[in-house]
Formats: C-alpha cells, structure tokens, sequence
C-alpha cells in the first residue's frame, strides 16, 4: 500500500512538472528543453535553506519558486530571439549549464553527493509523516495548479498565447507585445516547475544533480507530448503513464542492468514515434506547434 | 607548448564530428543529434570487430598487423555507420519531411532516436568504459617539449584530409553541386532534374560513415562508454553553428576555438567547467550572432 501511495506521490509531482512546461510548449508553442533545470534550482534553493537556516519548508518552497522564475526570465531572454531549432538548442543548452553548475559547486550544493536530511514539510506544527498524508497533500497542491492554470489559459491571457503558438508574427502584428507575454509565460512555468522541485526534496529528503539531468528534461517533455501538448490534463495523463509504465515492468523482473537501459529505449523510441506519427499525443488538439 | 598541441588535438576530433554534423545540416537544414548516437555505434563497432580478431588481452606487438586490424575496424565501423544513419533517414526523417513538419519535430524525434540507440548500445555493451588496445602501450614521440602520440597525429591527418576533402567535393564535384542545389532548395533542385531523397540519402550516408570514422578513432585514443557521442556531438553542433552554417572553413574555425578555449578551461578551471563554458558561448553566439562567424546561410523567411 505505501508503495502505491509512493507512485501516486510521484504521479503528483510529475503532473505538476508537465503541466508547467506544458503552458510553455503547448499553449504557448515554445520548443523548450532542459525543464528540469528549473526544478533543479527551486529544490535546492529550498533544500539548502532548510537545511542551513532552518528556514521552514513552506517559506523555501515558495521562495525556491521564485528563484526558478528568476532562472525562466533569464532562459527567456534569449529564447524571444531564436527560432525553433536554435531554440531548442538554447534552452537545452542553458539547463545543461545549470546542471553542471550543481554539479560542480560543491562548495554550495555539495556536488553529486547530493543533499540529504532534507526536512519534511509540515502543516500546522504537524510533522507529515504518513506516507497518505503526502499523498493528499501533493495531490491537493496538484489540484490546485491545475485549477490555477486551467483558468489562467481559458483567460485572455491563455488566448493570447494560443495565438503566438499558431503564428506568432499574426500576433505581433495585432499589436500584442508577444516578447513579454513569452517572458511571463516563462516566469509561471519555471515557477511552478521550481515548486515541483521543492514538493520532490522533501518528499524524498534527498537531491543530487542527476535527479534534474538533462534525461529528466526529456523524461518531462515526453509526458507532455504524450498526454498532448496545449491539454492540461494530457499533462497529468502523461505523468501518470510514465510513472507507472515503468513501475509495472519492474514486476517483470528483469535485472537492473538490462531494465535501466530498456527504459531509457521505450522513452527514446517513444518520443520519436509520437512525434512522427501521433504528435497531438493522446488528448492533445493541435498537430504541430 | 602541451597545452597548444591538446588544443589542436581537441580541435581536430571537434572538426572530425563537426564536419560530418554540419554536411547534414547544411543539406537537410535540421539538427540530426541522433548522429552522436551513429558516432557511438561506429566506435563500438570498432570495439565489436577488434574483439573478434583479438581475443582479450592478447597484445600483438607487430605494428603493421595492428594496422591492419585498426584499419579493418575502422572500415567496418564506417559501413556500420553509414548504414544505420541511412536507415534512421529512411525510416525516421523521410516521413516527417513527407509532411513539412516544422524543424523543432525533427530535433524532438532525433533526440529520441539519439536516447535509444544510446541505450541500446548500453544493453549490450554495459556502462562501463571499455577500452580499444591491442598493441602495447607505447610512449608518445616528444614534439618541441610536448607529447604526442601516433593516433593523435593520426587524428589531426584525418580530420584535416576530411576538410579537404569535403571542401573540393562540395565546391567542384558533380554531387557537390547537387548537395548544394537540394541544401538552396528542394523544389529547384527537383526542377533540374536531381532527386532531393537520393542526394539527402547520400548525405546521411556520407556523414554517418565519417562518424563513424570519428567514433573509432577517438575510441582508440580515448576510452569508449555509451555515453561518448553526446558530449562530442554537443562540441561538433557546437563549433559548427559559431563558425558558422553552411561553411567548412567556419566549422574548422569554430572548432579551434572551441579546443582553445575546452583546453584552456580544463588547465585553469575545475574539471568539467569547460562543458559549461562552452554552452555558455553557444547561447551567445545563438542570441548576437546566429549565422557564426563565417556563417553565409539566411534564413529564409517564413
């Protein structure tokens, strides 16, 4: 039983995960890679404030998010320029370099031997510690994201960057200032997506660099596409059958050094398959970005 | 003076990948990274057919015989190469190409072809480094105070001959022409008559192969893993897009100075900073310059 309540915690924090970068590629239709470096830097951020200030894990969720949106003003930057491809490539670049930064600071973030005896989050001076506690907890949070987005995206704003997704100069021309609306559409992802990172290092109380590698990016992007880019709820059905997709195949039992890479293919090849021939995934609506 | 020689030398493995990189993209005009992932099959194929001459650790000591075997390897490792990036063409691009997908699906469904092959080379191989030796270890010849080894010299040949090489075929030989034709336009160049597939198929072909070409070669002074491609090919897109697209000059230009500034990095800066400094020169040459130095392609409109 915990261990289903494990996958559902899981299937939370990815949902959420998916759903903010959803808002940026699928709504807004900007090819980003190298999400999970925001959720990299809202993790630490609130991690080590817990950890050497005492700070309580609420007050370092909520200003690891901010420092995230921070990272998603200065990946936008360069991203309102760039086209496409190069795009992507930017982007992926950026959170590579954020990756590496964890990676190789270790003076800050202790490097690769990670952080650990990160507090867990508490609610009314109440430790939570029942596993189903968790579990109602992030899905609340979750539920509420969704909501907060879902009304977001029916609002003027959401159309509007439904309209630079389809042709962003048509946009420009209708004289909407499409470089700040893709700002803040950064701003709420990288936001949200720090959050996420957060809700993770105190779930699992600890952090490495490679729980936000550059696969974990693509892990991301594959719920997103699978689910259906620009669908909210694609985003969390797509969470949900990458978490537990691969949970089932452990009960396969196949060893670890045959199942790790195995894993890393069905992701690979799925990708490319949805791409070429499913790109609106399973509930999505639109065909190409 | 050492720092000099492995700068050149990082370039050249850098030019090696890049040039193979940049002849598909100034042709197809889309980032094909599953070729990081071609450039690993290539060495590991090497490994593959190393391993059937040579039964572990056996060390033949006899130079010419070593050659010969390297030489094989790395012939085998290029038609492996070839193949499998013409198949991920055939298989992959030709029908996402069909549909005019925009460039960004394409990268999507080249970074997952690049995850799988990368994984699958995993499954069978295994993480662990492997190595690619079969003669004894020898010292390298000293070079005005510096160390260089015969694969390196080897490296630097083989890169610069490629340059050379591309770079007359593409200027003077018929198919070069029909490469630059399709890489203008795939309309025109069907109007006069040359097929825009067969020259792309040729393309990947040629690319794969000379990654695979890399792949071995760097495999025999480095240690192979099947991560290796993603790092080089990062590098290779790298010096190619800050050199400039659609130029050979420009990518061997970019690549020396992403060896410059990777060996300079390694020497002063804690390991594995360069990687980050160079990805931080991509995203500005990306933001300020997007054509590269040398860099003459357009883009065209729409």
């Amino acid at each position: 039983m915990e261990y289903v309540l494990h996958i559902m915690i899981l299937v939370a924090i990815y949902s959420i995960l998916s759903m903010s970068l959803d808002v940026i590629i699928g709504y807004a239709g900007i090819p980003a890679l190298g999400h999970a470096a925001f959720a990299l830097l809202g993790a630490y951020t609130s991690s080590l404030l817990a950890l050497n200030f005492n700070m309580t894990p609420w007050l370092g969720m909520f200003l690891g998010a901010i420092i995230s949106s921070i990272l998603g003003a200065i990946v936008a930057y360069p991203s309102v320029k760039l086209k496409g491809d190069y795009l992507s490539l930017a982007t992926l670049g950026l959170g590579i370099v954020v990756y590496v930064i964890a990676k190789k600071w270790v003076s800050l973030t202790r490097g690769p031997m990670g952080l650990s005896g990160i507090p867990t989050l508490s609610l009314w001076g109440h430790k939570i510690s029942e596993e189903w506690q968790y579990c109602i907890l992030v899905w609340f949070i979750a539920i509420m994201i969704y909501l907060l987005l879902r009304m977001l995206m029916r609002r003027p704003f959401g159309r509007v960057l439904k309209s630079i997704r389809e042709d962003d100069i048509a946009a420009m021309s209708l004289g909407k200032n499409v470089n700040m609306f893709k700002l803040k559409i950064f701003l709420v992802g990288a936001f949200f997506a720090g959050l996420a990172g957060s809700l993770y290092a105190h779930y699992i109380t600890f952090i490495d660099p490679s729980s936000f590698s550059v696969m974990k990016s693509i892990t991301i992007l594959l719920m997103v596409v699978l689910g259906g880019m620009g669908t909210l709820k694609g985003s969390v059905l797509g969470a949900f059958l990458i978490v537990v997709i691969p949970e089932l195949l452990r009960f396969v039992g196949l060893p670890l050094h045959v199942a790790a890479p195995l894993r890393q293919m069905i992701y690979g090849l799925t990708l490319t398959l949805l791409v070429i021939y499913r790109p609106h995934g399973i509930m999505g609506k639109c065909r190409w970005n | 003076m050492q720092l000099l020689l492995n700068s050149i030398i990082s370039s050249c493995v850098i030019l090696h990948i890049g040039l193979s990189f940049s002849i598909i993209y100034y042709s197809t005009r889309f980032f094909h990274l599953a070729h990081g992932a071609v450039y690993t099959v290539g060495a590991y194929t090497g490994l593959c057919v190393l391993n059937y001459f040579v039964s572990d650790s056996q060390i033949i000591p006899d130079t010419s015989t070593q050659i010969c075997i390297y030489g094989a390897s790395a012939f085998i490792a290029m038609i492996i190469a070839g193949i499998v990036g013409a198949l991920i063409d055939r298989v992959f691009y030709k029908p996402l190409r069909k549909r005019k997908a925009p460039n960004f699906i394409f990268l999507l469904a080249s970074f997952g072809i690049f995850i799988f092959l990368q994984n699958f080379i995993a499954l069978i191989y295994g993480n662990q480094v492997q190595s690619l030796r079969i003669g004894p270890i020898r010292e390298g010849y000293s070079l005005m105070g510096a160390v260089i080894t015969p694969i390196q010299i080897f490296v630097i040949m083989s890169s610069m001959s490629i340059f050379v090489f591309l770079s007359i075929v593409i200027k003077y030989c018929k198919i070069g022409k029909a490469i630059r034709a399709v890489a203008d336009s795939h309309i025109s160049a069907s109007i006069v008559g040359i097929d825009p597939e067969k020259i792309i198929l040729f393309v990947f072909i040629l690319g794969s192969a000379l990654a695979g070409l890399s792949g071995v070669l760097v495999s025999l002074e480095t240690n192979l893993e099947p991560s290796m491609g993603f790092g080089v090919l990062l590098k290779g897109i790298v010096a190619a897009i800050i050199g400039g697209i659609g130029s050979f000059p420009g990518v061997l230009l970019g690549a020396l100075v992403i060896g410059v500034v990777e060996n300079l990095a390694i020497s002063f800066l804690p390991s594995g900073c360069e990687d980050a400094i160079v990805l931080v020169i991509l995203v500005l040459f990306l933001m300020f310059r997007p054509q590269g130095i040398l860099g003459k392609r357009e883009e065209r409109a729409g």
